[in-house]
């Protein structure tokens, strides 16, 4: 019997024929040299371009406030089209780790980034720079010897990202059930065991989890040895003990008497929004204020720090070594390390999150926009923050501390 | 009584492939629901309000979506019917080694497969294009369609092929009037499980994509990994309401040519 003319055929063909259309089309372009150009040139290379913005997009009230807000001014004052385009980090890296096997063009001209994850992207050459410098506002408005703008998490970021907002790790009870939330270890041991089953919190690997746990660690052996301390195992599970002796004793009066724990923040912040819990924590400190107006946390939910402070870290914006509109991002970074855009940023009504700026470097109207954001519902103001904030552990100590506590605590 | 415990078991497993559903449905409409209460405590309308609103991406993206598994859908049958059609049909040496060895998409982790096929999309200049998101969906589909057109095929046989061609048809006359009618059944769930497939990438999409091709996917993951269910339910209510508009819109369209076809094709398939 004979065959019968297959349509694949056909569309083998036409597929074929597209692939090496588009792999001749796709060539190298020349990129013109920033460093030599002024900042004006720039803004001119920039003008009527189109900038790429990759990072985490979970959280709602940050889409809405980088595609409304960002995009707008963007648009207005520089005729720049931004496209957020929500992606996780580790996603991010990967992409970025073929293009650079591939020698590839890439796509993103700014990504979300910070902690462990600038430490990969830097030490693969994955990320463009330094080119902080390049800003003027950088210049203007950035204390560029602030421990916050040169290191992150211990890391020297010699210039190859720009600080974006800060963190701050808080604790949020609901104050009708808690009109008296724990401000040390000690308090927190005492209310779980007043509270059986209605306290727990994620376990590492989970980001906001592994925070915590840092944070109780601070809490009992102090924070400054483990700013120099290196990545060794058995030094960090030395200085840590005393800290995992507490989680033994904290264990059965945890949720599920410990047997098992959320594997993520979202888990639980659902359980406390759902009043299975009485305690959830937020890396970003005014995460309740947004949580209480879109209606997920009770309206009388309050954060809380400890006594001793709290870990903070910063978050960054780095431009990615294959970016095809380098210029864009500068200008658009640039942008966003002005005052009205970091107080925009602050007003939790878009997003909450901390600006970078060095207070001292604003003048009294730069300032005022910044009084003028009342920090919203349940979130602390600025100044307890950062008069209570804690410093990140090195990022390599991060999965050790991790791991030992896995080690300890999981079986 | 025996019909009694059909009926209720089947209503049984209905209510289990539903009830999920529904509570997707009011979950996305739900603001507070807290743990002892029977029924929501608030409902708002945050969640469907921004992936509707206008100039919100969702919308655009679903069709991006839509456009990218429906090219996947017929692509992936151009291909699999002719590969079924041999597995089914021909008799050959290796033809069990080639039968387990099409499945091999569905073995090996989809991370391995798609990080690799990237390094050579990327020497092809087709990473970030619409092209290269369509053909990475094709590859997880292949074997549901390879498998069902084998299936088919070897029912079917080429016996009426035969007869067609013994009456003086053509290979073209053959394939349009006989094969495809006969197959139609198995055209519309294989394209139905292959436009569903492609519909719900996520990581494929993601790394080929690289962000510059957004489907519906990319923006509704995101809101499931970080818990804020109302915007996941929202965009799963969105998602599925889509997937199901789309799925009757080709059946009913292929049914309908079919039908209005004359000859065998129309008898064939409207089984008069």
């Amino acid at each position: 019997m004979e065959r019968s003319v297959n349509p694949v055929i056909i569309v083998g063909i036409v597929t074929v024929t597209m692939l090496l259309f588009l792999a001749c089309t796709a060539t190298e372009e020349e990129a013109p040299d920033l460093e030599d150009m002024t900042w004006n040139d720039i803004v001119a290379e920039a003008e009527g371009s189109e900038v790429r913005f990759y990072g985490w997009g979970g959280d709602q009230a940050v889409n809405d406030w980088i595609r409304g807000f960002l995009a707008e001014r963007m648009l207005d004052k520089y005729d720049i089209t931004l496209q957020w385009v929500p992606m996780n980090i580790d996603e991010i890296l990967n992409k970025l780790q073929g293009e650079n096997q591939g020698n590839a063009r890439g796509t993103a001209d700014m990504v979300w980034i910070n902690g462990e994850n600038f430490y990969t992207a830097k030490t693969n050459d994955l990320l463009y720079g330094p080119f902080i410098k390049i800003l003027p506002n950088f210049g203007q408005y950035i204390d560029s010897e602030d421990v916050e703008v040169k290191y992150d998490f211990g890391f020297p970021t010699e210039g190859y990202e720009a600080p974006f907002g800060k963190a701050q790790f808080v604790m949020i009870y609901d104050e009708e059930k808690t009109p008296n939330p724990p401000t040390n270890h000690q308090e927190l041991l005492a209310y779980a065991k007043e509270h059986r089953g209605e306290i727990t919190f994620p376990a590492p690997p989970d980001f906001t989890g592994s925070v915590f746990i840092r944070n109780i660690i601070y809490d009992i052996v102090g924070h400054s040895q483990f700013l120099d301390m290196e990545g060794d195992p058995e030094v960090v599970g030395e200085a840590i003990a005393p800290a995992m002796e507490y989680f033994t004793e904290l264990k059965p009066y945890l949720w599920r008497e410990g047997e098992t724990y959320p594997a993520t923040i979202a888990q639980l912040e659902n359980m406390y929004a759902d009043g299975e819990v009485r305690m959830v924590m937020a890396y970003n400190s005014n995460l309740v204020s947004q949580r209480i107006r879109s209606g997920r946390f009770p309206k009388t939910s309050r954060s809380v720090i400890f006594d001793n402070g709290t870990i903070g870290n910063g978050h960054f914006i780095g431009i990615p070594f294959n970016s095809p509109n380098k210029a864009g991002a500068l200008v658009l970074i640039n942008e966003i390390l002005s005052p009205e855009v970091q107080a925009s940023k602050y007003d939790p009504d878009n997003w909450g999150d901390l600006p970078v700026l060095d207070n001292d470097k604003l003048s009294q109207e730069e300032r005022a926009l910044f009084e003028s954001v009342n920090p919203g519902d349940g979130a602390l103001p600025q100044d307890v923050l950062l008069n209570n904030r804690l410093p990140e552990v090195p990022a390599p100590l991060v999965p050790i501390i991790d791991r030992i506590w896995m080690e300890n605590l999981l079986n | 009584m025996e019909k009694a415990t059909r009926k209720i078991l089947l209503m049984g497993m209905s209510a289990l492939l539903i009830l999920p559903l529904g509570m997707i449905l009011i979950w996305s409409v739900t603001v507070s629901w807290p743990f002892p209460e029977l029924f929501p405590r608030e409902l708002g309308l945050r969640g469907l309000g921004a992936i509707l609103q206008p100039g919100a991406p969702a919308l655009e993206s679903l069709l991006t979506s839509i456009r990218i598994a429906v090219l996947v859908t017929f692509i992936t049958l151009g291909i699999t019917i002719p590969g079924g059609r041999a597995l089914g049909i021909h008799e050959f040496p290796g033809k069990g080694f080639i039968k387990i060895f099409v499945l091999a998409p569905l073995m090996v982790s989809p991370v391995a497969i798609v990080m690799g096929i990237h390094g050579t999309f990327i020497r092809l200049g087709i990473t970030n294009t619409e092209l290269g998101v369509v053909l990475i969906h094709i590859v997880p589909v292949i074997p549901y369609g390879i498998r069902i057109f084998t299936n088919i095929f070897e029912l079917v046989g080429d016996q009426l092929e035969e007869q067609g061609k013994v009456l003086g048809a053509g290979s073209v006359q053959t394939f349009f009037h006989i094969t495809l009618p006969t197959i139609m059944p198995g055209i519309i769930s294989a394209g139905s499980l292959i436009f569903i497939i492609s519909f719900s990438q996520y990581f494929p999409t993601l790394l080929i994509g690289g962000g510059s091709v957004r489907t519906f996917p990319l923006l509704m993951v995101p809101y499931i990994q970080s818990g804020d269910r109302m915007m996941a339910a929202s965009y799963s209510v969105v998602f599925i309401g889509a997937a199901v508009l789309a799925l009757l819109a080709i059946e009913n369209v292929l049914k309908l040519y079919y039908r209005s076809g004359t000859g065998i094709a129309g008898v064939f398939y409207s089984g008069k």
